[in-house]
């Protein structure tokens, strides 16, 4: 039995997770060096053990909500205008979208020479712009669901 | 507190999810000695303590739509407290030597045991505070009562052997450190 080897199990025996066999045993009976690197080792365990436990200020808890409540508050503003900010982006994108059919289609067109459009009729008007309804209506609804999602959202917030 | 069940704990979690105030402050009273313990004897100083422990509930709070209950609550807990403490404190306090309190306190041989134990207690404390981080941890948790080996080891997400090889080689480096003192 060599010194290392008893000195690397100090602190497992030190520690009561090591019962030492015969050889160590007798190493630590018969080492002085070893035998003084056991009793440091079970002092320290001791002195671990009975470190004393450091308890929270009794307003722990309440500080600790604070700081829940002010981060939970701050990740809601952020999500409030991030969502604020993507509606208003859908709505610009949408207006800027219908202003460009409105161009393509020659709606301009229409309404500078509205006496003319009114003369030459309904009917018309009605082939200019039939093909690009559909178009219209798609754009309407989109406008119109944006509208209702962001209302909703507002409408939860506020609950 | 009477400790949970686990399916009391999974009420309290998804009441905490369901954004219940109440539940959350019983989830903080709950595990505050603990982490705060924890905590407390990984930095040793009180007010950065308190406030480390504060953003260990702030992390839990953003984490438990994301905490999937394979492991128990308890156990992610003081895997944040880990990593929080890692985090914080990854270098040790080298500064402070043990000695800087020799001159201004009259040695253990001239004074009574109590004040030989406390001036002792001291050194440990800033013996301690000169161990790495990972050390210092494994340290405070191993002598926490409450805190069980196999949690630490869960929640450091190592092997049971590694945790006690790491402990074992901590209380080494500090019986080195105190060598002289404890005799």
């Amino acid at each position: 039995m060599y010194c290392d080897e008893a000195l690397d199990a100090v602190e497992a025996v030190a520690a009561g997770e090591m019962t030492p066999d015969g050889r160590l045993a007798d190493h630590y009976a018969t080492c002085p060096n070893c035998a003084a690197a056991l009793g440091d080792a079970r002092a320290l365990d001791r002195m671990l053990q009975s470190r004393p436990v450091p308890k929270p200020s009794a307003q722990f808890t309440a500080r600790a909500m604070t700081r829940v409540r002010r981060a939970r508050w701050r990740s809601d503003q952020v999500l409030d205008v991030g969502f604020n900010v993507a509606i208003a982006a859908v709505v610009i994108s949408i207006v800027a979208a219908v202003w460009t059919l409105i161009r393509r289609s020659g709606m301009t067109a229409v309404s500078n020479d509205a006496v003319d459009v009114m003369t030459s009729g309904l009917v018309t008007l009605v082939h200019r712009i039939g093909p690009s309804l559909p178009l219209y209506g798609a754009a309407t609804a989109l406008l119109a669901t944006a509208l209702a999602v962001w209302w909703w959202a507002e409408r939860d917030a506020a609950l | 507190m009477d400790p949970l069940t686990a399916a009391a704990e999974r009420a309290l979690v998804e009441r905490c999810r369901a954004g219940d105030e109440h539940a959350f402050q019983e989830l903080v009273d709950r595990h505050k000695n603990l982490v705060f313990a924890l905590i407390a004897r990984t930095v040793q100083d009180r007010s950065r303590a308190e406030d480390l422990a504060q953003d260990v509930f702030l992390r839990v709070h953003r984490g438990l739509p994301y905490f999937r209950g394979e492991a128990r609550l308890s156990t992610w807990i003081y895997r944040i407290v880990a990593n929080v403490c890692l985090q914080d404190h990854g270098k040790p306090v080298a500064s402070e030597s043990l000695d800087d309190d020799r001159r201004s306190h009259p040695g253990p041989g001239t004074t009574d045991r109590q004040f030989g134990d406390l001036e002792l207690r001291d050194r440990l404390e800033k013996a301690i505070a000169r161990l790495p981080a990972n050390y210092r941890l494994v340290i405070a948790a191993h002598y926490l009562q409450g805190m069980r080996y196999e949690d630490l080891a869960e929640a450091l997400d190592l092997p049971l052997g590694t945790v006690k090889v790491q402990l074992h080689r901590a209380k080494q480096q500090l019986r080195r450190l105190l060598e002289t003192e404890l005799k």
